[in-house]
């Protein structure tokens, strides 16, 4: 995901037009990405796209522009009404023009019968769906493995369990696990990242999935990280935390206990700023969601429910000077709150 | 908005407003049959200048300007006339009367004529489906129901209809950066 900010500065310094060529491909994406219809592959690629220069995404937000005008009309309560006048219009004009035929059957009622404002939001990134556990975004579920360890699945998450006569692995493909282990002294307990592997010394710790590193918070007991390319070896103890690539571990530092009751569904904001907010609340929701560089700072106290973003977003709308704009059901920008709205 | 002018134009300016103004109001009183319409207008003429300042080399040019701008000024009032009484009527036929307010009433007409004004020229098939697609959220193949279209032709209508958006939007911007 490339940042909304950078975005936002591009359009405010019009210093370059995008060419037509930019400006149709972005109108092409999105006739394609509109209602989400469009394939995994095809979003990642647009993504890529959109990555790719300043005048992509310049010329995107031009489609963000146009996107807006319909904003009044089509989240209001009269939408089929001002659909129906305007084919009326138009209708009419074609008349007097005598180029009749071509709006047969849609001047009239045909319009009116169409209900509902209906959206699938862009898939998600590439899950694991063959795994044993899995979530999908927004989800939070807890599993009881065969051994009576149990975990809780963050969202959007996957993990394998194989639970062996001499060893007990958990495999994390994705997200985010919450593991309280039975203990056992006859099996160890390891889980397997990317970056490397976890022994549990004692029962329990939080194991995440990064892009190209593991998060590791130890609650209770104390974990021995391997990593994969070198080897090497290090405990992490209670009531610390540590970042790990496949060859470097971060020092360990104080775990952040708020971040725990994500399992209860809660997310925890002690004075943190609505970026951090938006970057944690982004994980539980599908599509884009993006904060402007002028209320990014803005700081958040408070118990959010985890399990209905969109509430999440009324409730930071209520308390803070800030307007949620949904230019597309999963592209929504937070924005400065515009005076006298 | 604010505007600042240099101190030659404004004088400029006041001369065209006393030379003209009386003018231009006649001609649209004539044309719009409404004082209030036609006094509208003409204010909106003049203060199209003071956004988008030009000169002018004779008399007669200025008053060439002044006609086109009244021209297309009364054709965006009728168009913007006719889409409010599209909409009294469409809401005149539903069947439950759903009381709104005059603001409310007023910020859909203004989001219709601001629509009708950008897709003005697109072909019908394209606007048409833009609408659908953009005010009622239907997907490709529900419009291609509609309109009796393939769904890749919806596609291609809605992506028409955004370019054709989006060119005048950008060509608005660099106008609006030029001065």
């Amino acid at each position: 995901m490339y940042e909304i900010d950078s975005l936002l500065d591009a359009s405010r310094t019009h210093k370059s037009t995008p060419s037509h060529e930019t400006l149709q491909t972005a109108a092409e994406w999105f006739a394609l990405l509109r209602l989400g219809n469009a394939t995994e592959q095809e979003c990642a690629e647009w993504n890529v796209w959109l990555d790719q220069c300043s005048e992509h995404r310049e010329a995107w937000h031009y489609v963000e522009i146009i996107s807006q005008r319909f904003d009044s009309v089509q989240s209001g309560p009269d939408r089929q009404a001002a659909a129906s006048a305007f084919q009326k219009v138009r209708a009419k004009r074609v008349t007097r023009r005598q180029a009749l035929g071509s709006l047969a059957g849609l001047a009239g009622g045909g319009l009116l019968a169409w209900l509902g404002w209906r959206h699938t939001p862009l898939p998600g990134r590439a899950m694991a769906w063959s795994a044993d556990y899995r979530t999908a975004t927004g989800e939070i579920r807890d599993f009881t493995l065969a051994d009576s360890t149990h975990i809780g699945l963050n969202t959007a998450s996957a993990v394998n369990a194989s639970i062996q006569a001499d060893v007990r692995r958990l495999h994390l493909i994705a997200g985010e696990v919450l593991i309280r282990t039975a203990s056992d002294p006859h099996r160890a307990f390891v889980v397997d990242t990317h970056e490397g592997s976890m022994q549990a010394l004692g029962t329990r710790f939080t194991v995440r999935q990064e892009e190209n590193a593991t998060f590791l918070a130890v609650y209770e007991g104390a974990v021995k990280i391997r990593l994969a390319d070198t080897g090497e070896g290090r405990v992490v103890e209670v009531g610390h935390q540590v970042t790990f690539t496949r060859d470097t571990i971060s020092a360990p530092v104080p775990a952040d206990r708020s971040r725990e009751v994500w399992a209860n569904g809660i997310l925890l904001a002690e004075d943190i700023s609505l970026a951090e907010l938006v970057r944690e609340l982004a994980r539980y929701r599908s599509g884009h969601l993006g904060v402007a560089p002028e209320v990014a700072e803005l700081r958040v106290l408070g118990g959010y429910p985890l399990h209905d973003p969109d509430k999440v977003l009324a409730m930071l709308e209520a308390v803070l000077p800030i307007t949620v704009r949904r230019t597309l059901p999963w592209w929504v920008t937070i924005e400065a709150e515009t005076p006298g709205s | 908005m604010r505007i600042t002018l240099n101190k030659p134009y404004q004088q400029e300016l006041h001369v065209l407003y006393t030379d003209h103004h009386g003018w231009l109001y006649t001609l649209l009183r004539r044309r719009l049959g409404n004082t209030a319409d036609a006094a509208d207008l003409a204010h909106d003429a003049f203060v199209r200048l003071l956004v988008r300042p030009r000169s002018f080399d004779s008399f007669d040019g200025t008053r060439a300007y002044l006609s086109t701008v009244a021209r297309g000024l009364c054709a965006d009032l009728w168009r913007r006339r006719e889409i409010e009484q599209a909409w009294l009527e469409t809401l005149a036929a539903q069947p439950e009367a759903v009381a709104r307010s005059a603001e409310e009433h007023a910020s859909v007409i203004q989001a219709l004529s601001e629509i009708d004004t950008m897709l003005r020229k697109l072909p019908e098939k394209a606007a048409n489906a833009f609408v659908m697609a953009m005010v009622l959220g239907m997907t490709d193949k529900e419009v291609a129901r509609q309109l009796d279209v393939s769904d890749r032709m919806v596609r291609k209508y809605v992506a028409r209809a955004m370019l054709h958006c989006m060119t005048l939007e950008v060509g608005h911007t660099v106008n609006c950066n030029a001065w």
